[in-house]
């Protein structure tokens, strides 16, 4: 299949009709579409698939450009239109799709109808038209949509893929090589002779012998019996795979987040050092405190020495009795005894020695409150006697915190900065753990059964031989079995063909995508096919698997494109006639940036040479590295403009 | 009479004494009571030179119960006395100031000199609250100020306890 041209009206971004012609010419096979993010690269993919299937990947199914609706007034319809043209098999084909929309009375835009779907072909130098009852035949004929999807690529088809591929699930691609290679002819010639050999059972003359009908029924019942068997058992694989990667992942995961555990537990104890400073810190301030309740008397001293130098200077410290006021005079006289012992009578020695003393006691003197108040002050001045110094002390406590803690903290940072995006090994281990369990569970469920259907197929031969033993005696029934051992010869030996076949297929497969795979990324990895198609990469040096990064992932969905179709051209002129194929254009997004300059021309020189026609898709930036790389091959240039900076008008110049 | 039965606080001193008795981190109060407060603001108010009038303002009052004004009387009267020997403002002859501090204290003759010595424990709270509560921010401002206001106090009034000692002892001989 060659493309000629896509003509597209008003299909998405791409206003009123547009029509793209692509290089077809043997020499001359590429077209270069440049355009930015949002120019329409996808779009242009999409309208591929629209056209070939209805089908495309974008979550607004309306496909009318948004800039025609917007001038449609309500009840005006717009047609969307895409048109192939391309040659298979030597015939010209006409792929149209279309699909009406009206605006509604709300301004909103509605589908008209299904999608109108018509191929045409040339014939003879007349136009035909397919039957509407046998489009999707054709359409299978020329490209089945399966296969559809191998030859027009997005960027972002080719990141996945590449990671699917890369992740070992190579399932789906295996059906695609298969296809691609014409071994489906082998596949459906196996099949019919599965179905012809059961159909023989069907054929024995039952009443020759009753017997014959129970052991017919018998291994009929046993055969559907296994069949649920093998349903179970395959949902079973279904349900392993994933689990299998789960704990693949979970793995590689703890391992890689070793590391963590250590640092956890490092700052684990940086917060607990953190909370002690904290306490500390609580600790002295609640000490810094406890010395400032002396500061009544601290800050009274000065006002104490100015006082007492007062006091003194005054000579206010007059004699005084201490603990005698004028009452303990008033006692003595009126008793008539001084404390000595002598007689007090008025006017006698005693007695006026006695009353002279009121002057010196209170309320007339104050000599005592003067002496209470010099206690105070010599109190007070001891108690505070080294409170700015203590203070001084308990406040450079209080200090050294800030820089400890400044420390502890910034080292619990630094330990957070390396946890990010470290998982915790703790709950990774509990998930590995428990999806080991689940492992565990559905092996053991497999082992039974496997133990169950061995035990059914022993019943089924058992059965078999004992009803061929009895289908012997008839002659009609003879003959059926030996009709039935030709068709099981067949089938045995085309499977087997089909496995030699399938093999060389592979190796031959494995061998061409290696090839391209070193010229793209050097000798230095190697990719293996599994039977299963499943590929890993495996580094030369030690042969042990390696991750795969962007630039290797995007080789490895390069090297299978490139490898597949290479094979299918070969193919293609093999006259053995068992692999019967058909060259197939590439239409991919090629992102050049993402290699570096030796794998670009890598890319660019093995491209053009592997399909017959190839239509890349480049950003603006990557043109001239296309110019530098490509330009011998390019035979068509096409740039996507989007109008005055909008997103919903793409023009293709 | 003076230090006798309940003592409040009113208005804007009111909020201050709060501010000042408020746990500033959550756990730790710069003074533990209202009567820690009543304690220091009179020397502050008296050696900062800070007098300040009553008032009502937002009708915020907090006050010392009658007891703890008991249990600590003889701090507030040695306070007391102390500002009336020293406050030559009012009463420059020292007799009559020596009178007020030792002889007519809890007499009617005294009450002026208690409405000045109130007046210095407002001006006291008021400088407490602008040295250590107004320019403080953070939990660690508090004790920084603190610091500071300390500091500050130990340069301008820093004395030696020996002189002090000494003076006692000449003044008793």
């Amino acid at each position: 299949m060659l493309l000629k041209s896509l003509k597209v009206k008003d299909f998405r971004q791409f206003k009123g009709e547009q029509t793209i012609v692509f290089a077809d010419d043997s020499q001359k096979n590429v077209t270069v579409i440049m355009g930015d993010n949002g120019t329409g690269k996808t779009t242009l993919a999409q309208a591929f698939t629209w056209c070939l299937y209805g089908e495309t990947d974008f979550d607004d199914k309306i496909l009318l450009c948004k800039a025609t609706s917007k001038d449609m007034i309500p009840g005006d319809t717009e047609k969307v239109r895409a048109e192939l043209s391309l040659t298979h098999n030597g015939i010209e084909y006409t792929v149209i799709s279309e699909q009406l929309y009206r605006k509604t009375e709300r301004g909103s835009i509605d589908p008209v109808g299904q999608r109108k779907f018509t191929i045409m072909y040339k014939q003879a130098g007349q136009q035909e038209y397919v039957k509407e009852s046998q489009l999707d035949g054709r359409m299978k004929e020329i490209l089945p949509p399966e296969l559809a999807r191998y030859f027009f690529f997005d960027g972002e088809r080719i990141t996945r893929m590449s990671k699917r591929l890369s992740q070992g699930k190579g399932d789906e691609f295996a059906r695609a090589v298969r296809s691609l290679l014409g071994l489906d002819a082998f596949t459906a010639a196996i099949d019919h002779l599965r179905k012809t050999v059961k159909d023989y059972d069907k054929q024995y003359d039952v009443n020759s012998d009753s017997h014959i009908a129970d052991y017919n029924q018998q291994i009929s019942m046993l055969d559907t019996e296994i069949a649920r068997l093998d349903d179970l058992l395959a949902r079973l694989d279904l349900e392993e795979t994933p689990v299998a990667e789960k704990i693949d992942e979970l793995q590689a995961l703890i391992e890689k987040n070793k590391m963590s555990s250590g640092l956890a537990e490092k700052k684990k104890k940086l917060i607990a050092r953190r909370n002690a400073l904290v306490e500390q810190k609580s600790r002295n301030i609640g000490a810094l405190l406890s010395v400032f309740k002396q500061a009544p008397s601290y800050f009274a001293k000065r006002m104490m020495r100015d006082s007492l130098q007062l006091l003194k200077d005054a000579n206010k410290t007059e004699k005084s009795v201490p603990f005698v006021n004028a009452q303990t005079i008033r006692h003595l006289i009126e008793r008539g005894r001084c404390i000595c012992g002598s007689k007090v009578c008025n006017g006698n020695d005693a007695f006026i020695e006695l009353t002279n003393l009121y002057n010196y006691v209170p309320p007339k003197s104050i000599g005592d409150s003067i002496i209470d108040f010099c206690d105070k002050c010599k109190e007070k001045v001891r108690n505070s006697e080294s409170m700015f110094s203590d203070f001084e002390a308990k406040y450079a406590d209080v200090c050294a915190f800030d820089t400890d803690y400044t420390e502890v903290l910034q080292e619990i940072s630094d330990i957070e900065k390396q946890l990010l995006g470290m998982d915790d090994v703790g709950k990774l281990q509990a998930d590995l753990m428990r999806y080991q369990t689940h492992r565990r569970r559905l092996q053991s469920d497999r082992v039974s059964l496997n133990g169950d259907k061995r035990v059914k197929e022993t019943d089924r031969d058992r059965a078999e031989t004992e009803r061929d033993k009895l289908t012997l005696k008839d002659e009609n029934n003879r003959r059926v079995m030996i009709y039935k051992a030709y068709a099981q010869y067949m089938y045995d030996s085309l499977r087997e063909l089909y496995a030699e076949q399938e093999k060389l297929i592979r190796e031959q497969l494995e061998s061409t995508v290696n090839a391209i795979f070193h010229d793209i990324l050097g000798e230095g990895f190697s990719l293996t096919l599994s039977e299963k198609y499943d590929v890993q990469v495996v580094l030369n040096e030690s042969g042990g698997s390696s991750e795969t990064s962007t630039a290797q992932n995007i080789s490895i969905i390069f090297a299978f494109i490139a490898g597949v179709i290479q094979m299918a051209r070969k193919s293609q002129g093999d006259d053995s006639g068992l692999l019967v194929s058909e060259p197939y254009p590439l239409v991919m997004d090629a992102p050049l940036s993402s290699f570096d300059k030796t794998r670009i021309q890598t890319v660019c020189d093995v491209l053009p040479k592997i399909a017959e026609q190839v239509i890349v898709f480049i950003k603006d930036a990557d043109g001239e590295i296309a110019e530098e790389y490509l330009a011998d091959c390019i035979g068509k240039r096409l740039t996507f403009n989007v109008a005055n900076g909008s997103k919903i008008e793409t023009y293709v110049s | 009479m003076l230090f006798q039965g309940q003592y409040w606080f009113n208005g804007t001193h009111a909020d201050r004494v709060k501010r000042l008795t408020a746990e500033f981190d959550g756990k730790h109060k710069l003074f533990s009571y209202n009567h820690e407060v009543y304690q220091l603001a009179p020397i502050v108010g008296f050696l900062y030179k800070r007098k300040a009038d009553p008032n009502r303002e937002n009708g915020s009052d907090t006050s010392i119960f009658a007891e703890q004004m008991s249990n600590y009387k003889d701090i507030f009267q040695f306070n007391y006395q102390l500002i009336m020997l020293l406050d030559a403002y009012n009463s420059t002859d020292f007799d009559t100031r020596v009178d007020k501090a030792f002889r007519i204290y809890g007499t009617e003759q005294a009450i002026p000199d208690e409405d000045l010595y109130e007046a210095y424990v407002r001006g006291g709270v008021d400088v407490l609250y602008e040295k250590l509560i107004e320019p403080s921010i953070s939990p660690e401002d508090y004790t920084k100020n603190l610091y500071e206001f300390m500091e500050d106090f130990e340069l301008r009034y820093g004395q030696n306890a020996d002189e002090i000692l000494d003076l006692c002892r000449l003044a008793m001989d």
